[in-house]
């Protein structure tokens, strides 16, 4: 029964997460925020990563009743991500690593978030729609590997998110992406064209209405391409815009449509965590996996 | 800077990170004339007992390469490929409890230090119990945007290591 702690820190939450088969047995996390109108810079997210990591690791050992004779790896986010956060995270887990003579395990963070989501939900084989800050990917396992169907050309739907909350300056906490729903659930217009002004007054929601329905129905339309493609009769959503409850309604009518069935996950595992990465490394630690500490370099393509 | 590890299995009783060394920065004594020498200016130490020191010099051009490889313990560390004319040379020497321990710093710190080598070159040597770092590059700037972090880098193994302790009969894999 391996036990795995897995780190993760490529964006700004960090966490700390044990897994032992199957179960998840810690999960603490903290997240980086800055004020509205800003947003988050790598140097000051690896420093607020260097501040709490060596906490949360006592943290999830204390919650997960272990110690570290009981861990049997240590996974960390290899990569991508950004590269001083990614580094913090990753000084830490090849010293753990050492100090408790275990093997390292660099994992890839995008299966992480795949790996917890098919966990947690049960989907056995999954068109996957993993939306974030960092990513948007239409993936499907074909072939003894997972294979990117389609992607975005330029910036994540999660950026596009947090820029835009950005230029109106709506808090980032705990997320932008959770005020911007919020909002949007007041919107009673959808207007066509992102301009509305009543009379001396101006009004947003409508605009952020406007910016779900658009993005979310180009995001469920490739989704949809992929599942025809691949004949697949599941849909799983991981990453933390898949928190956004009209994101996973769109998704859900469209697989009623098709008759397929959709998974998705809450914000503990939406959401960037350790346990994904405990999660990804025990699948690759039971495959026989292992990242000797001179190839256990960060990437952050 | 000293790191001072938790021993067998025993955590430290106070927080030596708030302690106020001063850790002494020395200038390289350069081996010819016309060497120009900076000094590294003092200040506050965060890191406990003892003392960094850090040495920069600007290089002389030399004939030929030394062997590749950094100098193991016993050698004042070599380095793999000489400077060339007018480039810059920082070393720090870290000073630890045991050369395991600067050697599993040294483990953590090396796999990412690769990352900008077009700019700056940074080499990695243990040298009895002491982490030896040594930065060479066109520009002092360059070398002073890459000492920071590593700073910060080697500050949280120092932590680490003293937050979780060397348990008994470690042995490196």
């Amino acid at each position: 029964m391996p036990a795995v702690l897995g780190f993760e820190g490529s964006a700004n939450k960090i966490g700390v997460g044990v897994v032992r088969d199957g179960k998840v047995l810690a999960n603490p996390r903290r997240t980086y925020v800055t004020p509205p109108g800003t947003g988050f810079l790598p140097g000051d997210t690896a420093r607020h990563h260097r501040a709490v990591i060596l906490d949360l690791l006592q943290e999830a050992l204390t919650e997960a009743g272990l110690t570290s004779e009981d861990i049997d790896c240590i996974a960390y986010t290899k990569g991508p991500g950004m590269g001083a956060p990614l580094v913090s995270v990753a000084v830490v887990a090849r010293t753990v690593a050492q100090l408790w003579n275990k093997p390292l395990l660099g994992v890839n963070h995008c299966i992480g978030h795949i790996e917890m989501g098919r966990l947690i939900t049960g989907a056995t084989n999954p068109t996957v729609l993993y939306v974030s800050g960092g990513n948007t990917q239409v993936i499907a396992y074909s072939e003894h590997r997972y294979r990117i169907f389609g992607e975005t050309i330029d910036i994540a739907v999660g950026n596009c998110l947090d820029r835009f909350a950005r230029v109106l300056k709506i808090s980032n906490d705990p997320s932008p992406g959770y005020n911007i729903e919020q909002m949007a659930k007041r919107g009673k217009k959808l207007v066509e064209l992102p301009y509305t002004v009543k009379g001396m007054d101006v009004s947003f929601s409508g605009i952020l209405s406007f910016i779900e329905e658009t993005v979310f129905a180009m995001l469920v339309e490739i989704t949809e391409r992929a599942m025809a493609h691949c004949g697949s009769q599941e849909a799983l959503i991981v990453g933390g815009v898949g928190c956004n409850v009209r994101l996973q309604e769109m998704m859900e009518t469209m697989c009623q449509e098709r008759g397929a069935r959709l998974y998705a996950t809450d914000e503990r595992f939406c959401i960037d965590n350790g346990a994904m990465i405990a999660q990804a490394g025990w699948e690759m630690f039971q495959a026989g996996h292992r990242t000797p500490l001179s190839e256990s370099g960060i990437t952050q393509r | 800077m000293q790191a001072s590890g938790g021993g067998a299995g025993g955590a430290e009783g106070r927080d030596d990170q708030r302690s106020s060394r001063t850790p002494a920065c020395q200038s390289g004594s350069g081996s010819a004339e016309g060497e120009d020498v900076h000094q590294a200016p003092e200040g506050r130490g965060v890191f406990g007992r003892g003392r960094a020191v850090m040495e920069a010099a600007v290089a002389r051009p030399q004939g030929e390469r030394a062997p590749d490889g950094l100098g193991s313990a016993g050698d004042v560390a070599p380095l793999a490929v000489r400077p060339r004319r007018g480039e810059v040379v920082l070393t720090l020497r870290v000073p630890f409890q045991s050369a395991l321990e600067a050697d599993m710093a040294r483990r953590s710190l090396l796999p990412d230090a690769q990352r900008h080598q077009g700019l700056i070159r940074k080499e990695f040597a243990v040298n009895g119990s002491d982490l030896l770092v040594r930065w060479t590059a066109e520009e002092l700037a360059f070398i002073r945007l890459s000492l920071n972090p590593f700073l910060d880098q080697l500050s949280l193994v120092i932590r680490n290591i003293r937050s979780l302790g060397i348990p008994p009969r470690q042995s490196l894999s």
